[in-house]
């Protein structure tokens, strides 16, 4: 059986013309996905059922001791956190935020490990940016700021920037300019019109420099700054102010690097700026498929994006305090549970130090690099394989991923919701 | 009236203990409220061994000492408006966030958001402070609008960040984005710091030692004396509007 349109649930650009061969309860061929969609859709190697560590061995248990266990763990702790969140759909996150509401907990999602200075940013300055529609037909100008997209999201460039036809462009190939900065010469830079090399650190005193430039203030650029020369900037600027429609898409070569979402504010600001001469946008190249929409859903439910502390009962929001990583650095939490995501893959030392010592549950259908520091594992269905829900692409198009094969996994939804009841009961008697 | 709060040993783990509870305003009606260990509501006199001495009738008169191991104690003297509350070890997040009068003087550390937003009164801290000293709130466009902050050591990143009035002295070295967006009010720091005032729109900032990872967007003005010393002085931010004073005594850039 092939099915047609498929949503790949792998990167934020959430392809939707993927189409999957089906044989049996196994996917065997996949077309149009990039090298990182095919190789999620073909997965193998998932855990069977829940397992629980027993000593130094791990045991089977049933998915209903499974979710008993982390609806006791959760309901006992003083400061529980729920992370995770970007690797499952919007209506499993929906049950995570009652669930962290009702359980005085934190719930915070992988974007304060990624574009979570993105998001700080925003909330200063705002987000002049737009879906990725309007820049695949209109946008004749396309900077890479500190992503690589050609790794990271390989379908970005065909499929609306510099492989793309546009509805506005005559001949997009010849007409799309793209830059590309970065602190080394990335494969997308190869490919690039004009390629920008920073030293690391750098970023924040290049985007002040444009902005200057672009208000006509040059002669006070020092002749080179961090590696860039001023005519370079020179250039850049003009190119910008030339442009008829221009894009800028950062990665985490911006968020995460000195400065962190200052380093944001002054990319927004200097969008901001060039408006005042063509029209701009800027946005994130966010990395979960789901990403965005553990940010959207937490927005709508509690007011704030991500590092939501319920301890006292109402929503409090401060990164840096109330965020994942630092909580567990300060080991201020005594039970975790991890929804569609792999700390221990990503996460500093110190933070796993403590995740070792508190007791931790993980929703995830295959074993990775946190099972070790799991009580209790839950195998689930995969959103977009053999579970459906709504995801939100990178640029906030909610997109509902499809069901491709059918298998008995329960779905994130499903686990969560039957936890949720069990905690409800339990705080009413 | 001194009341005395000895912190009693945590019996949880790490996990913060909330008490914006601890203003001295408060203990003119007693001592009967509660702080927060996570989510568990605790009596004041579960989590620290408490005594008062003498009486007063206006906050003012009141000082509250804290003590213990209480660097893991956060909101505390959280909306202060008068009186001293003095720590004699560390304090945790959001000592003095909002206050508007009284002073607060810490022995110790002081972690992040010492100060923040506040109005008026006076904060010392005789150690160092972590990130976001005087700063202000998440998308907020101000940060602290008065009163005074010194600190004996060193400051963290962001360090009076969108500050809009009010000073702030660090006798040490401070971090990364001293005074980003400060708009208001003045900035002192005696050491070292590194891409000071990014972003400025007004105010003050002084850096007595190298400023690292100069901002390439100020224009430099001349040579001027102040507090018995040369400054260079540079305007900007010229990406910004460009009304700020940033004087330092030795500068370089990331070129």
């Amino acid at each position: 059986m092939i099915v047609k349109d498929a949503v790949c649930p792998f990167c934020g650009c959430l392809c939707d013309d993927i189409e999957v061969e089906v044989e049996g309860n196994r996917v065997v061929a996949v077309t149009n996905a990039c090298e990182l969609g095919t190789t999620k859709f073909m997965g193998e190697k998932r855990l069977k059922n829940p397992i629980l560590r027993d000593g130094n061995e791990w045991k089977d248990i049933t998915y209903d001791d499974a979710i008993r266990y982390a609806a006791d763990m959760l309901l006992s702790a003083e400061r529980p956190l729920l992370y995770g969140w970007s690797g499952t759909h919007g209506e499993a996150q929906c049950v995570g935020v009652h669930m962290a509401e009702l359980i005085h907990g934190v719930i915070d999602n992988t974007s304060s490990v990624c574009h979570g200075p993105s998001i700080l940013a925003i909330q200063e300055v705002g987000h002049p940016g737009c879906t990725l529609g309007v820049v695949k037909n209109r946008a004749d100008l396309v900077i890479y700021w500190g992503s690589n997209p050609i790794d990271a999201h390989p379908r970005h460039l065909s499929r609306y920037t510099r492989y793309a036809e546009g509805f506005f462009l005559e001949n997009a190939f010849r007409d799309r300019k793209v830059i590309v900065v970065d602190v080394r010469k990335t494969e997308t830079a190869n490919i690039a019109d004009e390629f920008v090399q920073i030293k690391p650190g750098g970023d924040y005193a290049v985007l002040s420099a444009l902005r200057a430039i672009v208000q006509g203030k040059t002669d006070t650029i020092p002749r080179t700054v961090a590696g860039v020369t001023r005519e370079q900037l020179i250039r850049v600027a003009n190119l910008c102010k030339s442009a008829k429609f221009g894009a800028v898409y950062f990665g985490l070569g911006l968020t995460m690097t000195q400065g962190k979402y200052k380093n944001i504010r002054n990319a927004i600001e200097l969008i901001s700026e060039l408006n005042r001469h063509t029209k701009f946008t800027i946005s994130a190249m966010r990395g979960h498929y789901n990403v965005y929409g553990s940010n959207e859903v937490n927005t709508w439910m509690t007011g704030y994006p991500f590092g939501i502390d319920f301890s006292r009962g109402i929503a409090f929001y401060n990164p840096g305090e109330t965020t994942a990583v630092d909580i567990l650095a300060r080991k201020e939490c005594d039970a975790a549970l991890i929804v569609g995501s792999d700390p221990a893959a990503h996460f500093p030392r110190k933070c796993l130090e403590h995740l070792a010592e508190i007791p931790v549950v993980q929703l995830d259908p295959y074993p990775n690099a946190t099972t070790a520091f799991c009580n209790v594992q839950i195998p689930v269905a995969v959103t977009g394989i053999d579970a459906e829900g709504t995801a939100y692409r990178m640029d906030g198009v909610p997109i509902r991923t499809r069901r491709v094969l059918s298998t008995d996994y329960l779905s994130d939804d499903e686990v969560l919701a039957r936890m949720y009841a069990l905690m409800q009961e339990a705080q009413r008697s | 009236m001194k009341v005395t709060l000895a912190m009693k040993p945590v019996t949880k783990g790490f996990i913060p203990i909330e008490a914006e509870s601890i203003v001295p305003k408060n203990f003119l009606s007693g001592t009967d409220f509660s702080v927060w260990r996570g989510n568990r509501e605790l009596r004041l006199d579960e989590a620290f061994s408490v005594s008062v001495e003498g009486s007063a009738d206006r906050a003012e008169d009141v000082e509250v000492v804290l003590s213990g191991d209480t660097f893991r104690l956060k909101r505390v003297g959280e909306y202060m408006d008068g009186g001293k509350i003095t720590v004699l070890g560390g304090i945790g997040m959001h000592c003095g966030n909002f206050m508007s009068g009284g002073t607060i003087e810490i022995h110790g550390n002081a972690d992040g958001w010492l100060g923040r937003e506040m109005a008026g009164g006076t904060i010392v801290c005789r150690g160092d402070v972590a990130d976001y000293c005087a700063s202000g709130y998440r998308g907020g466009r101000k940060g602290m609008k008065g009163g005074t902050v010194e600190v004996f050591g060193r400051a963290g990143d962001f360090l009076a960040e969108s500050l809009a009035g009010g000073t702030v002295v660090v006798h040490g070295d401070a971090g990364d984005m001293t005074g980003a967006e400060m708009r208001d009010g003045t900035l002192v720091v005696h050491g070292n710091c590194s891409r000071p005032a990014a972003n400025m729109k007004g105010g003050s900032c002084y850096v007595y030692g190298t400023a690292r990872g100069m901002i390439p967007t100020f224009r430099k003005i001349g040579t001027v004396q102040h507090d018995g010393r040369t400054f260079i002085q540079f305007a900007g931010d010229l990406a910004n509007r460009g009304k700020g004073n940033l004087f330092v005594k030795d500068y370089e850039y990331l070129d």
